[in-house]
């Protein structure tokens, strides 16, 4: 029994480790005639075949890198989903010359395409990004997570979103399906494409581990851990659907941090370190763990952390970070706490910080 | 010495006793001790070896029964049936002692059955000399076994039965509230039930999951019931508190005492997997007992190593005291990274409301209920953060011969508290919160040792709590399962004991340590 339970808790030491490893090879994908690299893998690969491309953009700006054979189609369709509204394509050939780019119309407001002509064996390129994106204007944004099994009314809270024009997109901290299967997430990102005129930037929850260890999550959604920046403001998250961050992902976070040390960071992340009801220890399975973690993020300077798990709303400071767990999704609420299903409106500005954080009742 | 419990103790400690067992309903009967040490598992033909020890005898306590030597008839008698016994004399030294040696040899008969021939049962009878002084040491040759075991002998004229050597040493009125219902009495020197592999095998699998199956198969219908009564109330209770907090989505307001019902659900069905597992195992050895003393002081220094991905330390110095009074333990342990600086300290002590003082059990089963208060300080010097607080806690133990003989030498353990905890960053980084953990623990233990100079006990377990070592296991649900675990400590000389445990959770932990006993009776 003693050596049962010792390999059981070698399998709970690091079991994020696969997701992590896995990650790396977000936004990577060769076949018909290109090698392609989406750099920090901010997009994962959909499709690749002769003469196109489909991504699923994790970020409001990305770049790729791509090589194309002697043998390659010069026209290329770029299609990204999951794209900023006013996402434009900027593809740049070697020595930085220009490339002529088509924009194409489409009926989602958050899928965008272009023709693209390219040039055999040739490396390109591409950027996708709104064109305010490296300004330093403040901005607003949606913080949601704990959809799961509430998929089929999802639609309500995307609705209450199109009444403010103001957000520009939605960080959602885990948890979008109940199992993480193939199917629901295509459901989860079909009914966003058709419900929200904003694209939503993800990192998974406990939910997606569920299925082949969030397989599908990494293959249809894009990586667990990532960091990205939109006008001036550093956005990471990190995958703690265990409970835990893995070294692997420790060790970015570490990079992440020292990134933007003097600027506004947001972190977000699934499991909160800290469940601010400690009798209930929804939080880090260790506690240590989790003090170590909210300690060093505010030495780095973080101005606000995000989370999900639990499904109600919850306001409190972490190592004297402003947190917020805002788990109003819709799956299995939190009775009693005078919330229902909500989400939060989060004010930022690259110089000043976190400005304002609003509760928003969907229910 | 039988201590007086306040009336809210004895609320907690009839709480605590119906959650470990819950079957014992209309049950009223002999002390499964009593049965016991009739029997041969605890006494009366196999002498364990650690007893097999000339000379070095605990003294002898006047007023205190102590276990007597088997005399050859008494094994050689027939089964059911008690000899007339006479034993040899026994050599006083102390000046008590010679002024007991001057009362008249008395004889000790013990309760004849009618029908048994007397001089079947005792053809070489010896005359027993009884001393009224207190301490006696019991010299060598002072039994005919030479077990060292003493004798003290009972009123003139006051028939008695003899204890086997490893009887446990029940005091009058003792086993009144131990329940051994609905069992006839164990005939005395009725064989153990032998070893069978069927059984055993089959209280793995499918027994994990039907917790009565392998007595039931053994034979035991009786223990096979109350396992299965164990395991449904477990599963009651896991069901009673685990469905409204899935409704309730673990609602704050609600979580607390869903949370107590729903753990003390998997402690009980956790206990009865693994009493199931003990009562078709243990024929294969002889049940240990609960020790008859402890000495007042222990002292503690070993290793201890971890290994958690999160955290850069592995290596640590333990230390440890472990102080012993009446009704009150106190406690202080140490792990120290000499490399890395990471410290933790723990002091505290516990309050015993229910049972016999650890120190001096004497024959009382083990079963009790402390609470405890402690304080911890961990500081990381790597990570930058101190942890400090205060817990509170309620440990009940249970013997779980009550819940059936077949399960004698085996106890089942929980706990039920909380702690308070602040996190203090040095240097710009301020926190003031104060966050509080549930505090749960159960396990299933064994008494290591029958009476002789190895004391202790070992036992599986799980730990809820999230802030030590081990941490909790990192699962697909998040952080919400804690660690499991096996400890032992055992006193294997009047002096020296080893302390071992292992533990895993978010991390593995691995413990080893040496114990030197200060001061006390062997």
């Amino acid at each position: 029994m003693g050596a049962v339970l010792a390999l059981l808790a070698a399998g709970c030491m690091r079991p994020a480790e696969n997701r992590a490893v896995r990650d790396s090879k977000v936004g990577r994908a060769e076949s018909g005639g290109m090698s392609l690299e989406v750099e920090d893998g901010l997009a994962a690969v959909r499709n690749l075949a002769a003469g196109e491309l489909t991504l699923w953009g994790n970020a409001p700006a990305f770049t790729a890198r791509a090589t194309l054979s002697a043998d390659a189609p010069l026209d290329w369709l770029l299609t990204v989903r999951n794209a900023m509204p006013d996402a434009e394509l900027v593809a740049e050939a070697e020595g930085g010359e220009l490339l002529a780019v088509e924009a194409l119309p489409q009926a989602l407001p958050t899928v965008r395409a272009w023709r693209v002509g390219l040039r055999a064996g040739a490396t390109v390129r591409f950027t996708v990004a709104p064109p305010d994106w490296q300004t330093r204007e403040p901005f607003r944004f949606v913080a949601l997570a704990d959809v799961q099994e509430a998929l089929p009314r999802v639609g309500d809270i995307y609705a209450r979103m199109r009444r403010d024009d103001s957000v520009r997109f939605i960080l959602f901290a885990g948890d979008l399906t109940e199992g993480g299967s193939r199917e629901e997430l295509l459901e989860f990102q079909e009914r966003l494409e058709a419900g929200s005129k904003i694209p939503l930037y993800a990192t998974l929850g406990n939910h997606e581990t569920f299925s082949k260890d969030a397989e599908e999550y990494t293959a249809l959604v894009g990586r667990g851990s990532q960091s990205f920046t939109f006008r001036g403001v550093r956005f990471s998250v990190v995958d703690s659907s265990n409970g835990t961050l893995d070294p692997v992902v420790e060790e970015q976070l570490d990079g992440w941090l020292a990134a933007s040390r003097d600027g506004t960071h947001v972190v977000a992340m699934h499991v909160p370190p800290q469940d601010p009801v400690g009798l209930r220890g929804g939080g880090f399975a260790s506690r240590g763990e989790a003090a170590g973690l909210v300690g060093k993020m505010a030495r780095e300077g973080v101005d606000l952390t995000l989370y999900g798990h639990i499904h109600s709303y919850y306001s409190f400071t972490n190592a004297g970070i402003p947190a917020f767990i805002s788990g109003g999704g819709g799956a299995i609420p939190e009775t009693f706490d005078g919330v229902g299903r909500h989400y939060l409106v989060v004010d930022v500005d690259a110089s000043e910080g976190l400005r304002e954080v609003s509760l928003v009742r969907v229910d | 010495m039988v201590l007086e419990s306040p009336p809210r103790s004895r609320w907690a400690s009839l709480v605590m006793m119906w959650v470990l067992a819950a079957p014992p309903s209309a049950a009223r009967a002999q002390s499964a001790f009593d049965l016991l040490s009739r029997g041969p598992e605890l006494g009366g033909m196999d002498v364990p070896s650690d007893l097999r020890r000339p000379a070095r005898a605990p003294p002898i306590r006047i007023g205190v029964e102590q276990g007597l030597a088997v005399h050859p008839l008494e094994a050689a008698a027939p089964a059911g049936a008690l000899a007339s016994v006479r034993e040899g004399a026994v050599e006083v030294s102390s000046a008590a002692d010679r002024l007991a040696a001057e009362v008249p040899p008395v004889e000790v008969v013990s309760t004849v059955p009618p029908g048994t021939p007397a001089e079947a049962a005792a053809p070489e009878a010896a005359p027993v000399r009884h001393t009224d002084a207190s301490d006696v040491p019991a010299g060598g040759g002072a039994s005919p076994a030479g077990d060292g075991t003493g004798v003290s002998a009972p009123q003139s004229g006051v028939p008695t039965q003899l204890p086997g050597p490893l009887s446990p040493q029940v005091r009058p009125g003792a086993g009144a509230g131990v329940l051994s219902p609905g069992l006839p009495p164990l005939s005395p020197l009725q064989p153990r039930p032998s070893f069978q592999v069927l059984p055993a095998a089959a209280s793995v699998l499918p027994g994990l999951l039907f917790h009565g199956l392998g007595p039931w198969l053994a034979g035991d219908g009786h223990t096979a019931k109350r396992l299965f009564a164990l395991e449904g109330t477990g599963l009651g209770l896991i069901a009673l508190g685990g469905v409204p907090i899935a409704f309730t989505g673990a609602s704050r307001r609600t979580i607390a005492p869903l949370y107590a019902v729903t753990l003390a659900g998997f402690s009980v069905f956790g206990i009865s997997a693994l009493a199931n597992l003990y009562s078709v195992t243990s024929p294969a050895f002889d049940p240990g007992q609960a020790p008859l003393t402890l000495p007042p002081l222990e002292l503690e220094m070993g290793y201890q190593y971890v290994s958690d991905p999160a955290f850069d330390y592995g290596h640590f110095v333990s230390l440890g005291a472990l102080a012993r009074f009446d009704s009150v333990r106190l406690e202080g342990s140490a792990r120290v990274s000499p490399d890395e600086g990471n410290t933790q300290v723990r002091l505290g002590g516990a309050y015993r409301l229910v049972g016999e003082p650890e120190r001096a059990l004497r024959g009382w089963d083990g079963t009790a209920l402390d609470a405890e208060l402690f304080g911890l300080y961990h500081r990381f010097p790597t990570e930058g953060f101190t942890a400090s607080g205060v817990e509170v806690a309620l440990r009940g133990r249970y013997a779980m011969a009550r819940v059936s003989p077949a399960l004698a030498g085996s106890f089942a353990e929980a706990s039920l508290g909380a702690s308070f905890q602040g996190y203090s960053y040095p240097g710009a980084v301020s926190d003031g919160n104060l966050s509080e953990q549930l505090l749960f623990t159960f396990g299933y233990g064994v008494w290591l040792g029958r009476g002789g100079p190895v004391r202790g006990s070992a036992m599986l377990y799980y730990d809820h709590r999230k802030d030590d070592f081990a941490g909790g296991m990192r699962t697909r649900g998040g952080g919400v399962v804690g660690s499991f675990g096996l400890r032992g400590r055992a006193l294997l000389t009047e002096d020296w004991g080893v302390g071992a445990e292992l533990q895993a959770g978010g991390a593995l932990v691995g413990r080893l340590s040496l114990i030197y006993a200060v001061g006390g009776e062997p």
